[in-house]
């Protein structure tokens, strides 16, 4: 185990060593006013990330998006953390909480290593460029008053987009461990999160959120990541579930979550922070901002209202994780059309999504049979699918300037599934090969606290 | 008062009668039969004086405040309730026998 762990340290690191190295011995130099933006010209529309006069920075929009960023970081440390770890055994608490805090570092170094250059630098239809790798880029030049942006988003600093975004890629990382939880090594788990984030996420982003992206040229509309974020992992977290076999005892032992209280106060985080994830996605402090908030509120409201509905009638009771599940649930679907929608048609999203949902994790699990632990294929899979699929009948031209078309949606939400798919199998073959995915049978029956980390929960 | 508890107090004035007079009764019938307990009752009462027993008193006015309260009203079902029965059985026609909590599943 000692030996596995210092293995993959040494491969992390060599592996940003070099791709390091290489980036920078071909880094280009800090472009000379890319858009010689001046006072007295109109500002030149920016086609890829280069430097511009920092009068040319809007302070509000810089603001709301630096308060986004940390909201959605708040999502996922502690938000995902504590919602997951409630779910999970007691004797798997810690190591659900370590794999949550662990991705959020590792996702961190890659994104600035590789990932954002590839998802948001211009390239092909398919992947971005490399001028932003290995740490290259974000210029700030106090002197000559300029300072680094992103074509994408031109209004504020590129420093503070990039990591908007990585917070992004840190949360769609950790949605896989909800898949994966009690029965998959650490150091696996770190090695195939690398990969994925680098070769499945960045250039789904690239498809989807770059001009320049062959899914944004088709003109498929996802405001904030319903089939970036959620379609893609849920279909990684269902091929994770497939790959990694179901837990000991599953379906004859009851899995005693450990505190749905934990939970409860994780997915309170997420609502809160959700706001930071769908109104930031417009990357302004406007009134896009201000409408994709109020129908993200609206549409985890009835979420959470349509699932306990859909439990009452079904089971007799109302439970808290239902509501807990149904509110993520109306978030998820609301993502892709946060910015796109009215408030009727985010009604109409939160509670088909609440239903959906519902079934997504429980009918349709029975029938894939697969142990997606704590569903990240039933709620994040089917809540994207079900959201991407109504913007495209719900968008409102008046309010995002677009209107919808179905045909495009499912043609986007087709892509992601099926590269998602194919990718995280071929990723977790290679991480297999590599250093084997599960964990003994005795370490799963022991607990993976102690299996993995040598620490338990205290009294 | 619900039937088990007043089988409880038939149970314990009938421990009480055999032991402090040599009584038998018949427990069941002394629960459900209002006539049979409160000749009981009077018995019991008789003997705690002459025999100087307090605790048969103290019984024996338990069995007969169970004997007089009233019966438990049937619970009034909801109008709600009552729908979501309906609801239930209208879309899952085949009551399938709930499975154990979080057996194959945490929702």
């Amino acid at each position: 185990m000692r030996a596995a762990i210092q293995g993959f340290v040494a491969a992390i690191a060599l592996c940003m060593g070099l791709c390091c190295t290489a980036a920078w011995g071909q880094a280009p130099a800090p472009e000379p006013a890319a858009t010689a933006a001046s006072a007295a010209s109109p500002a030149p529309v920016l086609t890829r990330p280069g430097l511009v006069a920092k009068d040319s920075i809007n302070a509000a929009d810089t603001a709301w998006m630096m308060t986004s960023t940390a909201l959605v970081l708040l999502m996922t440390l502690p938000g995902i953390a504590l919602f997951y770890a409630g779910m999970v055994r007691r004797k798997n608490v810690l190591n659900t909480m370590a794999s949550v805090v662990a991705i959020a570092a590792l996702v961190s170094l890659w994104w600035f290593a590789i990932g954002y250059s590839w998802a948001f630098t211009p390239g092909s239809a398919w992947l971005g460029g490399t001028e932003r790798m290995a740490f290259a880029g974000f210029d700030f030049q106090l002197a000559a008053g300029k300072l680094s942006v992103s074509h994408v988003a031109p209004a504020i600093p590129e420093s503070v987009y990039a990591m908007f975004q990585l917070t992004f890629a840190i949360i769609t990382a950790a949605l896989l461990v909800g898949a994966v939880v009690e029965r998959m090594r650490f150091s696996a788990m770190l090695l195939f999160i690398s990969l994925w984030t680098v070769f499945i996420y960045a250039p789904i982003a690239h498809w989807v959120w770059e001009p320049g992206g062959w899914l944004a040229q088709m003109g498929a509309l996802d405001f904030a990541g319903g089939s970036v974020v959620h379609v893609n992992a849920g279909a990684a977290g269902l091929v994770c579930a497939w790959f990694l076999g179901r837990r000991s005892g599953y379906g004859r032992e009851p899995f005693e979550p450990y505190s749905l209280a934990l939970t409860m106060v994780g997915a309170g985080m997420l609502w809160v922070g959700w706001f930071g994830f769908n109104a930031g996605s417009a990357v302004a402090a406007d009134g896009r901002a201000g409408l994709a908030m109020v129908v993200t509120h609206v549409a985890a409201a009835a979420g959470a209202l349509s699932w306990m509905l859909g439990e009452a009638v079904m089971r007799g009771r109302p439970s808290l994780l239902g509501l807990c599940s149904g509110l993520v649930a109306g978030l998820v679907a609301i993502t892709p059309a946060a910015g796109f929608v009215t408030l009727r048609s985010a009604l109409v999203i939160g509670l088909v999504a609440g239903l959906a949902c519902y079934w997504g994790a429980t009918g349709l699990k029975r029938l894939l049979k697969a142990d997606d632990s704590l569903d990240v294929f039933g709620v994040h899979g089917i809540g994207g699918i079900v959201g991407s699929l109504l913007t495209g009948v719900l968008a409102s031209r008046s309010v995002g300037g677009v209107a919808g078309s179905l045909w495009t949606q499912a043609i986007g939400v087709g892509a992601v599934l099926a590269f998602s798919l194919v990718g995280t199998a071929l990723l977790l073959w290679i991480t297999n090969l590599v250093l084997g995915l599960r964990v003994d049978e005795q370490s799963e029956q022991v607990g993976l606290d102690i299996a993995q980390h040598r620490e338990r929960l205290g009294q | 008062m619900q039937d088990s508890d007043k089988l409880a107090i038939a149970a314990h004035l009938h421990v009480l009668l055999r032991r402090k007079t040599g009584r038998v009764t018949d427990t069941e019938w002394m629960a459900v039969n209002a006539e049979y307990a409160l000749e009981i009752v009077r018995f019991a009462r008789q003997h705690a004086v002459e025999d100087g027993v307090p605790e048969l008193a103290e019984w024996a006015d338990r069995l007969d405040h169970a004997v007089h309260a009233p019966a438990p009203v049937p619970q009034r079902r909801p109008l709600l309730e009552t729908a979501s029965q309906a609801v239930r059985q209208r879309f899952v026609p085949e009551p399938v026998p709930e499975a154990p909590r979080y057996v194959g599943g945490i929702r």
